[in-house]
């Protein structure tokens, strides 16, 4: 086993030694394990540091490795390791995160219920996290896919005796499962043509042409397996479970429900990559520009804190599905490492403001906290900045490339495909909109904490003590260290020396967009044709398509560059007027559009969709159990009673249950045998 | 010696118990769960020197442990009938011994608080123990029938004495339900007698081993494998299988299964749906389907589908129960539809994932109905409606639901997800049962369904008004009591002592299943092979 496998090894068992831990013996260690639950994770960061410097110093890194799980004579199934760059990569940023997270929580979960549990679970999530990173087989991929869910049921109903906690869990548990159908179908797909997982095996597959249920199928497979990524990272229309997850502890929805699990859909994504057929692609890339828009629209009339940061999480995963869908590879996952920092420290940055307003999550009821909380103000204006996609932080670097990707996908593919960028360009103007808002709502201006209604203790997490309103300060260093560190991942420098291009940083000049292996029926055809012209050059191989995606987004960055920054800034500025300077005349198009997104989410996503389908399996089950009692069980019944008349004819010849029944046997025996000598 | 020891054990502790005075409870307790013990050790034994090269199946020279000896020859006539006392154990019956010496000593640890006539329950019990163990071994269809008999009677009374209200029903429906499937299967037994010879004597013989090739039927005999005897394989085929899948169970054969699990008391259920529905799993493949593989795929088609209809029939049904065990012996039906859906995919994984299936079944049910039990011993209802918000007051009880439910409902790293991927994946790969698989995987959305409502609706949220249990003290050290119960709130040490051991099997076996997946990989690719490589002679 080569060494930097084995590292990966420890990088992936230390969080699941810090479940073990916490969960038997949690309780009656000092301070409740957090220490050693934070120290374990630390330790696993620190290896992957190792290993990612290790990868990302190296040219062409790649490390495989594999052992026999089962063995059934007539197959085996092999399960292992996959250590590439972008292994490396996601192994750092969820460690990184999730240490940040540990020791956040020391701070922002001190004295609750449950406290040694709650860190097992975290070591429970970061395990099967880094399980989906590593994999490098789609069964592998799977049961951490799962298992991740499980942790992310498990935090989402961390305060269980809420009811809107302990609803919120099942409905994220169910509908992931919906997706995760899809996947599992997908997966048995592509299992039962190649009866192999491992994912370089079933690209040498395909791209020998050895599928061999056609081009249409191969869509299928992978529109299926995108349905898993539907399902985990939130996309239209089963994202309605990710804003209702934010029932749990709010360091959790940093970690799970905004920086890496939710993340795992575009990760799934970029590993089957090159499998995926063009038409494939274009329902990845609406549904993701889709979701960027309309959740994005959503997000403007929220007064959740936390609501307002889940439906931006879901836009921006929307982005990255977009990216993947338009061919934008490297875009995307830049996204989904920029994001995973400055999101994570916008959730935290609201957790301390939470915190500090003891469970106030109404930003109808806040305001003024500049100058009272200071640090958390300067971190979550940075990650703010980032996100909005402003220069000179990095969100703007990875959401311009996934813009100019979306500007080449429409030049390339003409017609309909302009809503693509419409879409992503109407979200870059709408985020930094229902951002400043809710920097304004939050930081700036008089205090309304005076203005709640006392009745309305909705998010109350069940503490007994009374309120202590008014004595607002800054979160102690435990809570605001991790702030700091994560909006200085989000400046530019760490990722690129142009302000303005992340195409010459390090990361996008690492990971390159991958040769798609599927031979479409027009390459087909253009191939056949060189052959027939003799034109036929060293072009064999080489997927023309990619190569005019990736050549129309370059051309096309310099367009994206102005319009993003102008988007952005007109974003802010309309935010300003709205919301600061109190102009309604501003917000008004903005709230009605996002009134009547709201009105069709809730009527027919949640209402139609969720709901709707939900109580028509009850009702079917409701029958079935009807059915089951009255009509298969009263067959039962029926012949039971007519035995019983009959038995009543027949009653001299019975002498008892058990008696008839060997006598009938023996006679039966008997006959058989008299038959036969005859 | 080792098998006829593993056997009899519980047997020779039933004459102890008989010797003792009835007031002596506590050593009649201790005796049971000696036997049991000793049987757990001996199937250890067994697993430890089992040798998984071997396939068995339709070669005795391929089976381990063996013991054979004339046992009884009765002279009708000219004709001559005779039975061997004939044990053994290949890689399909392994790990049903293994899971019954499991299963049997959990099933006496939840009897300790039976407190109504000790002495017969326990003898009783013990005659079951013995009887479901030697089905499992018995290589001789007359001993076999003879065991598989010796299973029913125990039962009956087990459920009709020691059950809840409605009992008399329960057990009177178990027993002519199965009842119907034993007369049938002896009219094939002695159908097949007649037909089959024993390749080392030449004589007619009860072998199941001989019955596995169809080189040893008679040439002219009733069930000779030409174009001619068609139709009568083809009755003897559904005798076997309707005597089998009954108590798999199959839908639409299932509904004396949650009458009879609703009545019977908690170890009762844990033997029930821990082994005996097993033996149904068991005798398709050991018997119905090796002997008539002809037939077999014939109808493999027809036998996937009425797997699949199981799965997805009995989930909606577990759906709809508002009583937890009501649920849970619908989701034995929809989980144990799996077993038959591997089965008729013909293929390594399918098989395999069969087995496992019964095997992580059998591990996984037990504990659920171990886990209704705690909470109907202490509430006296299994109505869900009458809970809510338990997790708070009763934490490891609801950790060990959790563990229960989520093995259940297929997630991964437990037993349940492994067997069912597999049964999945050898489903699918088959073009003849792909469509039934998507289908399947409909199963997958409905047990989460059905746990986890009964999870929010049992542990989460708020206490229902109406509750089972009442709360006391000050806000945030408040106590839960239930009305008449004295003992811990939450689980005491007997009940995780019982539950714990399960629960590390069906996680060790999600995590890494090859200890168990080896012993029965020949064996079931072996049959894999004789059902595959039989053509229908129908058509021939």
């Amino acid at each position: 086993m080569p060494d930097l496998i084995q590292y990966s090894l420890y990088v992936l068992l230390l969080p699941l030694l810090s479940f073990a831990i916490q969960i038997f013996f949690g309780r009656r260690l000092p301070r409740q394990g957090d220490f050693l639950a934070t120290g374990l994770l630390a330790i696993s960061l620190g290896i992957s540091l190792v290993v990612f410097f290790a990868a990302f110093g190296q040219e062409n890194f790649r490390q495989e490795w594999n052992f026999t799980w089962a063995n059934l004579g007539t197959m085996k199934i092999q399960l292992g390791i996959l250590l590439d760059k972008i292994t490396a990569a996601m192994l750092m940023v969820v460690t990184a995160v999730s240490f940040l997270v540990h020791f956040f929580s020391m701070g922002y979960m001190a004295g609750e219920p449950r406290y040694a549990q709650y860190f097992g679970y975290l070591g429970l999530f970061t395990f099967s996290m880094l399980g989906i990173v590593l994999s490098n087989n789609l069964f592998a991929i799977y049961c951490f896919w799962e298992l991740v869910g499980l942790s992310s049921y498990l935090l989402i109903g961390f305060y269980f005796e809420r009811d809107s906690a302990a609803a919120a869990q099942k409905k994220a548990f169910m509908l992931n499962r919906v997706g995760d159908i899809g996947f599992w179908i997908g997966i048995l797909m592509l299992f039962a043509q190649f009866q192999t997982f491992n994912y370089q095996e079933i690209y040498q597959n395909i791209a020998d042409g050895k599928f061999a249920w056609g081009e249409g199928w191969l869509t299928v497979a992978g529109v299926l397996l995108f349905m898993g990524c539907v399902g985990k990272s939130a996309q239209f229309p089963l994202h309605t479970w990710l804003p209702d997850a934010m029932e749990g502890p709010t360091p959790v929805s940093a970690l799970i429900h905004a920086a890496t699990m939710v993340a795992a859909g575009v990760y799934l994504l970029a590993r089957v990559f090159v499998i995926l057929t063009p038409d494939a692609l274009a329902i990845i890339a609406v549904i993701g520009a889709v979701t960027a828009f309309f959740a994005a629209t959503i997000a403007i009339t929220q007064n959740d804190i936390k609501r307002v940061l889940a439906y931006s999480t879901l836009s921006q995963l929307g982005y990255m599905v977009m990216g993947m869908g338009v061919g934008a590879f490297a875009a995307a996952l830049f996204h989904l490492v920029t994001h995973a920092f400055f999101k994570a420290g916008l959730f935290l940055g609201s957790g301390s403001v939470i915190h500090a307003l003891h469970h106030e999550q109404d930003m109808r009821y806040m305001g003024g906290l500049m100058k009272k909380m200071p640090i958390t103000f300067a971190t979550f204006t940075i990650c703010l900045l980032a996100l909005a996609g402003l220069p000179f932080f990095t969100g703007f670097l990875s959401k311009d490339a996934i813009l100019a990707g979306a500007v080449g996908y429409a030049n390339v593919e003409g017609g309909w495909a302009i809503v693509i960028p419409v879409l992503g360009f109407s979200a870059a103007l709408l985020t930094p909109f229902y951002m400043g808002r809710q920097w304004f709502m939050v930081f700036f201006g008089e205090n309304r904490a005076d203005q709640k209604p006392p009745s309305d203790n909705h998010h109350h997490h069940g503490h007994g003590e009374a309120h202590h309103h008014g004595d607002v300060h800054e979160s102690s260093p435990v809570m605001t260290i991790p702030l700091v560190i994560l909006a200085a991942m989000s400046f530019f420098f760490v990722f690129s020396p142009n302000p303005l291009d992340g195409e010459r940083g390090w990361f996008m000049q690492a990971i390159k967009t991958p040769q798609s292996v599927v031979l479409t029926n027009e390459e087909k055809s253009r191939l056949a044709a060189e052959v027939m012209t003799g034109a036929l050059s060293g072009e064999i191989g080489k997927n023309l398509r990619q190569e005019k995606l990736a050549e129309e987004a370059h051309h096309a960055h310099g367009t994206v560059v102005a319009l993003s920054v102008s988007l952005a800034l007109a974003g802010l500025a309309f935010a300003y007027l709205a919301y600061l300077k109190n102009i309604g005349a501003v917000a008004s198009p903005f709230v009605v559009i996002s009134k009547m997104m709201n009105w069709f989410n809730d009527t027919f996503m949640e209402g139609a969709f969720v709901r709707g389908v939900g109580s028509l399996g009850v009702k079917f089950s409701e029958f079935s159990g009807g059915f089951d009692r009255l009509v298969v069980d009263g067959v039962v019944n029926l012949t039971a009673t007519l035995s019983q008349i009959a038995g009543l004819l027949f009653r001299k010849l019975q002498t008892g249950r058990v008696q008839t029944y060997l006598a009938l046997a023996l006679i039966a025996l008997i006959g058989y045998f008299v038959s036969k000598l005859i | 010696m080792i098998l006829t020891l593993i056997t009899f054990l519980p047997l020779i502790a039933a004459l102890v118990i008989l010797l003792i005075p009835k007031e002596r409870k506590q050593a009649m307790r201790w005796i049971s769960l000696l036997a049991a013990a000793g049987q757990v050790a001996l199937a250890f034994w067994i697993w430890k020197n089992y040798d998984p090269s071997l396939a068995g199946v339709d070669d005795a020279s391929k089976f381990q442990f063996v013991e054979r000896a004339a046992w009884f020859s009765v002279e009708l006539g000219n004709y001559v009938v005779s039975a061997d006392y004939f044990m053994g154990i290949d890689g399909i019956s392994v790990a049903m011994v293994i899971l019954t010496a499991i299963v049997a000593l959990v099933g006496v640890g939840a009897s300790w608080t039976i407190e109504k006539s000790v002495k017969g329950y326990f003898v009783l019990y013990n005659l079951m123990s013995t009887s479901m163990m030697g089905t499992f071994l018995a290589l001789d269809f007359f001993l076999f029938y003879v065991f598989w008999e010796a299973t029913l009677i125990p039962m009956y009374f087990l459920i009709g004495i020691w059950g809840g209200k409605n009992r008399e029903y329960a057990a009177i429906k178990f027993i002519i339900y199965t009842l119907v499937g034993s007369v049938l299967m002896l009219l094939a037994m002695i159908g097949l007698y007649a037909s089959v010879a024993d390749p080392a004597t030449g004589r007619n013989t009860f072998s199941l081993v001989a019955m596995a090739n169809q080189q040893n039927f008679i040439s002219g005999s009733a069930l000779f494998p030409t174009a001619e005897n068609h139709l009568l394989r083809t009755l003897a085929f559904f005798a076997l299988f309707l005597a089998f899948v009954i108590k798999v169970p199959m839908v639409p054969f299932h509904t004396w299964l949650p009458d009879a699990h609703v009545e019977a008391p908690t170890p009762i259920s844990v033997v029930l749906a821990g082994v005996l529905l097993k033996l149904g799993g068991y005798g398709l493949l050991r018997i119905n389907f090796p002997i008539f593989p002809d037939i077999f795929q014939e109808y493999a088609w027809w036998i996937a589908l009425f797997g699949v209809i199981s799965i997805v029939y009995g989930a909606f049904c577990a759906i709809a129960q508002t009583d937890f065990k009501k649920m849970v012996a619908y989701s034995s039906v929809s989980h144990m539809g799996f077993a038959l859906l591997g089965i008729a995919a013909v293929n390594s994984l399918g098989m395999s994932g069969a087995m496992l299936q019964m095997f992580s079944h059998g591990i996984l049910s037990p504990m659920m109905f171990l886990l209704v039990g705690v909470i109907y011993d202490r509430a006296h209802t299994r109505e869900m409606e009458k809970f809510g918000g338990l997790a708070k007051y009763m934490p490891i009880y609801a950790g060990f639901i959790l563990v229960a439910f989520m093995g259940n409902l297929g997630m991964p790293a437990m037993s349940g997800f492994v067997a069912e991927a597999f049964v999945f994946l050898g489903a699918f790969s088959q073009e003849q049962t792909r469509i039934l698989a998507v289908v399947g995987t409909l199963g997958i959305l409905l047990s989460a369904t059905y746990l986890l409502r009964a999870y929010r609706t049992m542990f989460t949220g708020e206490r229902k008004p109406n509750a089972a249990y009442e709360v006391k003290g000050h806000h945030g050290e408040e106590h839960a009591h239930f009305h008449d119960w004295k003992g811990n709130i939450d689980m005491d040490g007997r009940e995780i002592a019982l539950l714990a051991p399960l629960a590390a099997i069906v996680i060790l076996v999600g995590v890494y299943p090859a200890p168990v997946l080896d012993l029965m990989t020949p064996s079931l690719n072996k049959v894999a092979e004789i059902l595959s490589a039989a053509t229908n002679i129908a058509l021939k």
